[in-house]
């Protein structure tokens, strides 16, 4: 077994990185929507070796009736990871971390929701991670933006969430496991499909010129979810309109 | 927040119920299809996706050595845990598990414990200092009823896939672990005098007893929970049972082919 | 091209004017606002695959009673917000004390949606001939998006269904529905409908359901 820290790894070999992706590549994206029955809304999403699930309900009644708003729906982000989701079983329920990340995931989408709409309601997104492999946050993103619009709520735009990285002295885009850990620096960022960034955060240590570079790369990863989002939305309607069996058919049988 | 069914569609449930139907055209003791994948969750040691009609349930094992509980020093340990998660219902809500998800983890726990699937006393590294510690945890993704059964399923289907990550550890290499019995949970409620089997979620809520019945390959009985604030009568009590160990062989058939 | 699939955010038109319902104008350019079917006409309207009723002035609707205030029963109408009847809105002049004797607790009503304003407080009216306590019949619940296909253009299908049934039928703008008629006649009203709801996104629907009511009324006799 190799062990592996900052001082002994070499990310990369003959210019590609330890998964053979080059550094301006984003890992296989899969993404189905509408996978779930009870909501009104989900999608779920394979990043990588991440696998995660989101779920929208609502708009609906506000329970306690007291965080209610008069003009608007409030929107509420709940990011959870299984337990079995990584390599060291995790306690059930959320931590510090995943309060976190609920927060600023939850301000990556609201921006675009039209919030206005529905006054004195809720609209609840649900994420699970079920797999986790670096990225679980933009995953998640991903997959609540697609959950979002198979619900019907009405949106701006999409949001579409990758990160950016360094390791090894290069600006990666979409670190894997080993990199973000041993890495040099992790960016996560959502934006709009125009340019608009909704989410952006940043640790590690970056000059001005290597942020601006990983800035551009994240930006390029974004739109190229956007096309499998929006791929993968337009193909589940057309799949709908097909599945139906007529009565007909059902008598031929 | 309960699952307040409407009450039009509880009238439309009541009014085929006369005429002998269930809603989405079932026998009164005929199971929706079910389907299982092993290994879905690479990072678990073992795990399952059970899908019972729309219901689906995530049941992920993790293996890690620990320290035996005091009173059975050469024993491992299994502790279960279940998630109801927000995701799989309108009715579920965020927070620790309440008195519906802690019921529904140990019926499950009962199921694989009382049948002794798994040897617990193979699970001893060294008596009164390391034994392996078992974690099912039990990920509800989709609440369309039943899922109870669908847990129980999930939990011995990932049981069997599950391999001990002994490398991990430096304890030798890793094997498969030995699991030598399939408890197969079947579930009924009661409804106006009418037993339905392996109740969707609108049935679920409109019935007020559920009587769960855990059986073995050999056909045993190795666990039982009534849940509900109705009352059973003894000839549905036996003929919950009777049905329950036909199903369940039923059941266990078709799993072992998949 | 008159129909296209369309995603949140994606441009419809560079002329405002045509923007319609589930759109959206920036910088003089029409958007859509959600994910479903764009049709093209003089305006563009995007038709949601999926999403909450939310109830509009003029709905016709059937509710359930929930519960009951000094002067206001509170109705469920399978929506994000509650329905509230006043009690002047009742056809008979009534009591306060009296309100639970003529509606209560899980009665059914046809109504009417009054008013809606601006924090989505929904007012009922029961004022109005066709609408009232539902005493007979059955009432089935389908998602709301598909009711427009159960009324076809112009009213087609659901004419189409009354005479074919030989049934009543009061179609609520909020996926619930009244049907009364025969036994038998309900249950095959039944049946059609719930073809319909699942069938609602295709091509020849209105035929397909002439033919199967055909073949079905065939059978009995």
């Amino acid at each position: 077994m190799i062990v592996m820290d900052e001082s002994n790894i070499s990310f990369f070999k003959d210019g590609l990185r330890l998964d053979g992706r080059r550094a301006d590549e984003v890992r296989p994206i899969k993404i189905e929507v509408g996978v779930l029955a009870r909501a009104d809304g989900s999608c779920y999403v394979e990043m990588g070796g991440n696998k995660v699930i989101a779920a929208v309900y609502g708009p609906r009644e506000v329970h306690p009736r007291h965080l209610q708003e008069a003009t608007r729906a409030i929107v509420r982000y709940r990011y959870n990871m299984a337990s079995f989701s990584v390599e060291e079983r995790k306690r059930p329920g959320p931590d510090r971390r995943s309060y976190e990340l609920s927060k600023v995931s939850r301000e990556a989408l609201e921006p675009v929701i039209l919030t206005s709409y529905f006054p004195r309601s809720v609209i609840d997104v649900f994420v699970e991670v079920l797999q986790a492999d670096a990225g679980t946050r933009t995953a998640g993103i991903n997959a609540a933006s697609v959950a979002l619009a198979d619900a019907g709520i009405p949106m701006k735009s999409m949001i579409s969430s990758c990160a950016a990285g360094k390791v090894g002295d290069t600006i990666v885009l979409d670190p894997m496991k080993e990199e973000d850990n041993f890495g040099q620096a992790d960016m996560p960022i959502a934006m709009m499909p125009n340019g608009e960034i909704t989410l952006l955060q940043m640790d590690g240590r970056l000059s001005p010129d290597e942020f601006r570079q990983a800035m551009e790369m994240a930006i390029r990863g974004c739109k190229e979810i956007y096309e499998v989002q929006r791929k993968s939305l337009i193909e589940r309607y057309n799949q709908i309109e097909m599945e139906p069996i007529s009565p007909q058919e059902v008598e031929s049988q | 927040m309960t699952d307040v069914i409407s009450e039009i569609r509880k009238d439309y449930l009541y009014n085929l119920l006369l005429k002998g139907e269930r809603a989405d055209g079932r026998a009164f003791d005929q199971y929706r299809e079910f389907s299982v994948q092993k290994n879905i969750i690479i990072k678990a040691e073992g795990s399952a996706l059970v899908k019972l009609g729309s219901s689906q349930v995530l049941v992920g094992v993790k293996m890690q050595p620990g320290e035996p509980f005091p009173d059975a020093p050469n024993r491992g340990v299994i502790i279960t845990n279940a998630e109801l998660v927000p995701l799989a219902s309108p009715t579920f809500e965020p927070g620790p598990p309440n008195e519906v998800g802690i019921e529904l983890a140990r019926v499950v726990d009962r199921g694989v414990r009382e049948s002794k699937a798994v040897d617990l006393e193979a699970l001893c590294i060294t008596p009164g200092k390391q034994v392996w510690i078992i974690f099912i945890d039990v990920h509800i993704l989709d609440d369309c009823g039943n899922i109870l059964d669908a847990s129980s399923i999930g939990a011995i289907a990932a049981l069997l896939a599950t391999k001990v990550p002994a490398s991990k550890f430096g304890l030798g290499d890793d094997y498969q672990l030995p699991v030598k019995d399939i408890p197969i949970a079947i579930t009924a409620i009661e409804f106006g005098d009418v037993l339905m089997f392996d109740p969707d979620s609108d049935e679920e809520s409109i019935a007020n007893t559920k009587l769960t019945v855990i059986t073995t390959a050999d056909g045993s009985i190795c666990g039982m929970q009534k849940s509900g604030t109705g009352v059973l009568k003894q000839e549905q009590i036996y003929r919950i049972i009777d049905i329950a160990c036909e199903k369940a062989r039923e059941i266990r058939e078709k799993f072992l082919e998949e | 091209m008159d129909r296209k699939v369309v995603i949140p955010g994606d441009l419809l038109s560079e002329d405002a004017k045509r923007s319609g319902e589930g759109t959206f104008i920036k910088d003089g350019k029409v958007y859509s606002l959600l994910y479903g079917l764009a049709n093209y006409r003089d305006c563009i309207n995007v038709i949601p695959l999926a999403g909450k009723y939310v109830p509009h002035s003029g709905d016709n609707i059937i509710g359930v009673v929930k519960d009951m205030t000094f002067s206001n029963w509170i109705i469920d109408i399978n929506s994000p917000y509650d329905g509230l009847l006043h009690i002047s809105e009742f056809p008979k002049r009534i009591e306060a004390d009296e309100m639970s004797r003529y509606l209560c607790m899980g009665s059914s009503i046809m109504t009417k949606v009054k008013d809606v304003n601006s924090t989505m407080k929904v007012e009922l009216t029961l004022n109005e001939k066709k609408l009232g306590l539902i005493k007979t019949g059955r009432v089935i619940e389908i998602s709301h998006t598909r009711v427009p296909r159960l009324i076809g253009k112009g009213g087609s299908m659901i004419s189409m269904l009354k005479k074919e049934l030989n049934c009543n039928i009061f179609v609520g703008q909020n996926g619930r529905i009244w049907i009364n008629g025969g036994a038998e006649d309900m249950d095959l009203a039944l049946k059609t409908i719930l073809i319909i709801e699942k069938e609602a996104h295709t091509n020849g629907l209105t035929d397909r359901i002439v033919d199967f009511l055909k073949r079905e009324k065939g059978a009995r006799s």
